[in-house]
């Protein structure tokens, strides 16, 4: 029985009187890779950034190991070895890639010592992403493939067991998501537990080993890739009605 | 092993600090032309510190001449008022100027952007304020340094320019190696990742308030330097020197060296400390005002056609390509930050 790496009690945040998410409760257990699905303003975006600490939750609890870290500030969560990366990604544009890397390696788990070490870091970090070609590139002039790269090498070098990821494979072509999900594959069997945020059904089908579904800020199904795409709900929510059903209520 | 690049950029470096050591020498008759170069010593020093805080980390502040007036009225009031030694009033005035700046600061590093710039705008009126109507700090009329006869180490005032001149270069290359060791430290790529993205500092373990902290206090306790030494130079200061406009003289030399690079302020501050004082001498006579016309046109043309600054052009410029092959004798493709870590990897 693997441990439980994060768990979300009854999370609920709310806007001004819109409530964005609303008593969602998930586990992501140890070593797996668990996804989040949804359609557009499902609410995804705003539970991933409250479990990052991005923002306050109004209610619920969100636990990381069986410690409560509801309320800790963003910074702290590298320390305990939390990782995430950007939906829109966020390069340091006027750093090189590698001080792009280099600069999480000072902080981070790896506290690196010197400017060399760090840099030593971030350049098997990027070896391993598959950009130590573009090291000297400034971040700002590289393309979004390379950039969503960038985003998980960097959240790679501060040494995380808990990697959050969001929507990385948005905007990539098929040979481009092929490679992000092999990435993806290899950085959970370097023993990093991984929750992802994905539109791209492929990629979630692939990767996942628990699927759950948002929609209007509630959880509306959770389980194995094939049994919540075969959840009728979900399937509701996604495609639509089916034809009869909207005939008999029009 | 040194490449040729390697020894000839060191052999360049080692004639350029020569020339500078050995300038006045070739001037001393010339008081005024050493003036010049203590001047623009220390508006680079200046420089070098608001480039802390806003090249580096990326908060503009229009406030620095504030946080060097603290340093100066905090010397020149000892030394009056209480007969202190000026070397002495070196630690107190750094102490005070961090403990303002850090205090002040620490509150309102949760503004951003313009609003932060306004604030620092504000703080620096508000303590010319507090000096321009106390008793204690002379009011308007100023503090006057009690006059020393010679050359005098030990009471921080000198006759000689020249004495001025090393003790300006000195100040302006310690402050220049600390800034390029921050640089190159954790310190300095927290302050990058804040200047480029606060978001993601967060994200990688930073926290930005503690470093934009950090980086006030620095750049406060570098302008105190400057302050006492400006304090001891003139030997009179009064509540305009923390002018807005002196403010944005130091931002100046940054802007146009290059804000992003740690050389920046010490390329703009020669260039346009000399470019000022020659346009002053040249033009100032024909017609008042002139010369500030002309100081206005070249600032506005340097930032609307290279806004990176001199040095931002010149590092993506065939004119570096050219200086770094040709005559340094550089292979093309040789790249230093690869090099540095393939050593690295073979050591292992």
């Amino acid at each position: 029985m693997s441990e439980i790496m994060i768990e979300v009690r009854n999370l609920t945040k709310t806007f001004k009187g819109l409530t964005a998410v609303s008593n969602v409760s998930l586990t992501a257990d140890q070593g797996c890779i668990t996804g989040m699905i949804g359609p557009n303003g499902a609410g995804k975006s705003t539970t991933f950034n409250m479990i990052c600490g991005f923002y306050p939750p109004t209610s619920g609890q969100i636990l990381y190991r069986g410690k409560d870290i509801t309320g800790r500030r963003a910074d702290e969560f590298a320390d305990m070895g939390i990782a995430r990366t950007f939906q829109i990604m966020k390069p340091l544009g006027n750093l090189t890639v590698l001080d792009n890397v280099a600069s999480s390696a000072f902080f981070g788990r790896h506290k690196a010592k010197s400017l060399r070490e760090a840099r030593e870091i971030a350049a098997r970090t990027l070896e391993f992403t598959g950009m130590f070609d573009k090291r000297n590139v400034l971040a700002r002039e590289m393309g979004t493939p390379d950039q969503k790269r960038l985003e998980m090498a960097r959240a790679l070098a501060t040494k995380p067991d808990m990697l959050f990821l969001d929507e990385v494979m948005a905007g990539l072509n098929p040979t481009e998501t092929e490679e992000a999900i092999a990435l993806i594959r290899r950085i959970n069997e370097g023993g990093v537990t991984i929750f992802l945020i994905e539109h791209i059904m492929r990629a979630v089908v692939s990767l996942c080993e628990k699927v759950v579904v948002l929609h209007h800020g509630e959880k509306i199904a959770e389980g194995t890739p094939q049994q919540v795409m075969n959840d009728p709900y979900v399937m509701e929510v996604y495609l639509g009605k089916k034809k009869e059903d909207a005939h008999a209520e029009g | 092993m040194k490449t040729t690049f390697e020894k000839r950029r060191a052999l360049a470096l080692g004639l350029l600090i020569l020339l500078i050591l050995l300038l006045p020498q070739f001037i001393r008759k010339m008081p005024y032309i050493i003036n010049v170069f203590i001047v623009a010593f220390y508006m680079t020093t200046m420089s070098m510190a608001w480039n802390l805080l806003g090249g580096m980390t990326g908060q503009n502040s229009i406030g620095h001449a504030c946080f060097m007036g603290l340093g100066a009225y905090t010397s020149a009031l000892l030394i009056t008022n209480y007969g202190w030694n000026p070397w002495a009033t070196f630690p107190v005035a750094i102490l005070i100027t961090a403990l303002v700046t850090g205090m002040v600061f620490s509150q309102c590093f949760i503004l951003r952007g313009p609003y932060f710039t306004l604030v620092t705008i504000a703080f620096a009126e508000c303590v010319r304020q507090v000096i321009l109507n106390s008793d204690f700090a002379g009011k308007a009329v100023g503090v006057s340094l009690p006059y020393v006869k010679g050359n005098n180490w030990a009471m921080f005032a000198f006759k000689d320019k020249v004495i001025w001149y090393y003790i300006a270069l000195v100040m302006m290359v310690c402050v220049y190696l600390i800034m390029k060791r921050i640089d190159n430290s954790k310190l300095g790529f927290a302050l990058k990742t804040i200047r480029e993205d606060e978001d993601v500092a967060a994200a990688i373990g930073i926290r930005p308030l503690r470093y934009k902290v950090i980086a006030v206090v620095i750049s406060g306790c570098v302008s105190a330097v400057a302050g006492v030494f400006y304090a001891s130079y003139y030997r009179y200061i009064d509540p305009d020197i923390m002018l807005q406009s002196a403010s944005v003289e130091m931002v100046l030399p940054a802007i146009i060296g290059g804000s992003a690079f740690v050389e920046g302020p010490l390329v703009g501050g020669i260039l346009m400390v000399s470019l000022s004082e020659y346009l002053r001498n040249t033009f100032g006579a024909i017609l008042p005002g002139i010369n500030l016309i002309l100081y206005a046109v070249v600032l506005i043309v340097v930032i609307r056609f290279r806004p990176t600054g001199i040095l931002g052009w010149y590092h993506h410029s065939r004119f570096k390509a050219f200086l770094e092959e040709k005559v340094l004798g550089k292979v093309p493709g040789e790249d230093d930050i690869a090099r540095q870590i393939n050593r690295g990897g073979d050591a292992k």
